[in-house]
């Protein structure tokens, strides 16, 4: 076993890990910016220096890999000393305009100067301040904050692919920008403020919306498509301010695409519909629950019902309503939608080189394996139609079918061709089980109560089959509720 | 176990006693100093350092405010209500600044925790105001006190 002694402290690690990473698993805290363990390593910040054992220089830890019987000392008084300069030197040029600066509260730069700088500063001279062009609709650039670390340079040419940062100038006019002062291309650059170590690179999204250390974060994964990115919605007051990956090595890694980021805005949006509806398709009226439920329920009595479920349903949903449509809806028959063009797992196939996946509902798998099969086309004889879904399946036409119950989260736009609407939980909404397109099974947790008079799909099934008495034959509507609470979500 | 004092008739009818009483009340309101004042001509000098109504400072007409959401942050009351904005002038500042002054207890955290100088205290302690939306920020931008 390879062993070194860092701050006086054994530590294992295995062959090749750099002493940051080492010192990490031991709790050692080591400062860095420019490091970052999805990207290649150049040591440009220094901050990370450590003092090694019989070497007469100081070392960088993010490129020195640990070696057995190597002592590293993080505390030395040269270390410290160096961390102090660094530091000092990092902020000749930074406006420390923190109390403007969205990133402050998680920024790196503020929290290394508070644990390792100094308080004062010995310099006098003017900073240097640039001209900020425009980057697109997702980021937003203040060169006057950066420090140089080129971890955006970095993210776009390895991993997002595609070389769109670079650094002109040299020494103190170093400018970080984009070739010829272009807008961002890629679909990533939500990532480029999740790696920048200051303010330089900020969401245009979040701006100056919250601070970030009044939001309330919920560990979930992302439903934009078949990969299910981990990632973390971040809240306040039951408005979600914005979502950032976590990092999972065997899905997403660091990363996250720009479309899951912003996938949340669907469920705070205007349009979307929070009270039951009844009507005629396109000339619907609110109503409460209970009416709603009724008047649904009238649309589907009796009639030849086509159960249409959305693969961005979770895998309890689906069980459901597998059980609801064998219990309460007699010779229903079951099939899945979502993508367009995606119509089982074997279209499924990834969309670029990153994370993207065709399928762009999160449970595709998930309900395949439940036995569902895809939406052809919809059976001749069909009188009414039971839709339900989360919020990213995309409605397939119902061809003229006049009863259309739709049971989840609609725009108004969407709910034209439905007869009745009866709101349900989005997916920041509710807690489940999703698997992705590796068979990994992932928990959706819930971070915000359901918006308006939306109710989770077990209590509007449980609300249909409990007051159902005489809609089905067969059983009884006490214990067919109780049935379909033991898959409660 | 009660003892009941005996008195004669002349005592029970207390009349030395109120005598004696007057006498003090008397000798306090005519030759005794006063301690109440004619409020609202007379007005007691408060400290320098006493915390009234709160105030915005402004440096050339603008206000020194970023809206970087320390005062709310440090706020045992949660009184203090910011949303900011950007203009053309000013990178960041508050669009809605608003205190709730019935709920402010005058601790005085958020003129200490401000950055920029910008949310004081004043030494106006009439805060009696005839709307609940008075206390915005054009208003508390308009306070200063003597200060």
């Amino acid at each position: 076993m390879l062993k070194c002694t860092i701050d006086g402290r054994e530590v294992e690690f295995q062959s090749g890990q750099n002493l940051i990473e080492v010192a990490k698993k031991a709790g050692i805290e080591i400062p860095y910016f420019c490091y970052h363990p999805g990207l290649s390593i150049v040591a440009q910040c220094r901050m990370c220096t450590v003092e090694i054992e019989k070497n007469p220089k100081l070392q960088t830890a993010c490129s020195t890999p640990a070696s057995d019987g190597m002592v590293v000392s993080t505390k030395s008084e040269k270390a410290k000393k160096n961390q102090r300069s660094v530091m000092e030197f990092l902020l000749v040029n930074h406006p420390l305009d923190c109390p403007i600066c969205d990133k402050a509260g998680e920024c790196d730069l503020q929290d290394n100067s508070f644990k390792f700088g100094d308080a004062y500063m010995r310099t006098s001279e003017d900073r240097r301040t640039f001209m900020d062009l425009d980057m697109g609709p997702v980021i937003k650039k203040n060169m006057n904050r950066c420090i140089h670390c080129t971890r955006c340079i970095r993210f776009g040419a390895e991993v997002a692919g595609i070389r769109e940062m670079v650094a002109i100038q040299r020494g103190n006019n170093t400018e970080i920008t984009t070739i010829d002062g272009r807008p961002l291309e890629t679909e990533y650059a939500g990532n480029y403020s999740d790696i920048c170590p200051t303010g330089s690179l900020t969401l245009k999204d979040f701006r100056f919306k919250k601070r970030a250390w009044f939001l309330k974060k919920t560990a979930t994964v992302c439903e934009g498509c078949s990969r299910g990115c981990n990632m973390e919605i971040q809240q306040e007051g039951g408005q979600i301010y914005r979502c950032i990956p976590r990092e999972n090595q065997e899905i997403n890694q660091w990363w996250m695409c720009d479309e899951g980021r912003f996938n949340y805005r669907y469920t705070m949006d205007k349009s979307r519909i929070t009270e039951p509806k009844v009507g005629t398709p396109g000339a619907l009226a609110q109503t409460d629950w209970g009416s709603a439920i009724q008047a649904a329920r009238k649309a589907i009595q009796g009639k030849k019902t086509l159960l249409l479920l959305g693969s961005d349903l979770t895998q309890e949903e689906a069980i459901l309503l597998q059980k609801f449509a064998k219990q309460t809806l007699a010779n229903a028959d079951v099939r899945h939608f979502g993508t367009p063009g995606v119509k089982t797992v074997a279209d499924d196939a990834a969309a670029d080189r990153l994370l993207k996946r065709k399928s762009k509902t999160s449970n595709l798998h998930g309900v395949e394996k439940l036995g569902i099969s895809a939406f052809e086309s919809i059976p001749a004889g069909t009188e009414a139609i039971l839709v339900v879904r989360g919020g990213r399946a995309v409605l397939p036409s119902f061809g003229g079918v006049a009863s259309v119950v739709g049971v989840g989260v609609f725009a108004d736009s969407e709910a034209k061709a439905l007869s009745t609407v009866l709101p349900g939980a989005a997916f920041t909404e509710k807690d489940g089980t999703i698997v992705n397109f590796q068979g990994q099974e992932q928990k959706l947790k819930r971070s915000v109560l359901p918006a308006g008079k939306s109710k989770a799909l077990s209590e509007i099934l449980a609300l249909w089959t409990h007051q159902g008495a005489g809609l089905s034959s067969q059983t009884g509507s006490k214990s067919s509720a109780a049935t379909l609470s033991e898959g409660a979500v | 176990m009660l003892v009941k004092a005996k008195k004669n008739a002349l005592q029970n009818l207390y009349i030395v006693e109120i005598v004696k009483g007057l006498a003090i009340t008397m000798k306090n309101m005519l030759f005794g100093k006063t301690v109440t004042i004619q409020y609202p001509e007379e007005r007691r000098q408060y400290s320098e350092r006493y915390r009234g109504q709160h105030y915005i400072k402004a440096t050339n007409g603008v206000e020194n405010c970023t809206a970087c959401m320390l005062c709310p942050t440090v706020c045992p009351a949660e009184c203090i209500h910011i949303e900011a904005g950007e203009r053309p002038d000013k990178e960041k500042y508050p669009v809605k600044f608003e205190i709730d002054v019935l709920r402010c207890c005058f601790c005085g955290m958020c003129e200490e925790a401000c950055p920029k100088d910008a949310i004081k205290l004043s030494n106006i302690y009439e805060m009696s105001q005839q709307q609940r939306e008075a206390y915005d920020k054009g208003f508390l931008l308009e306070q200063r006190g003597n200060k």
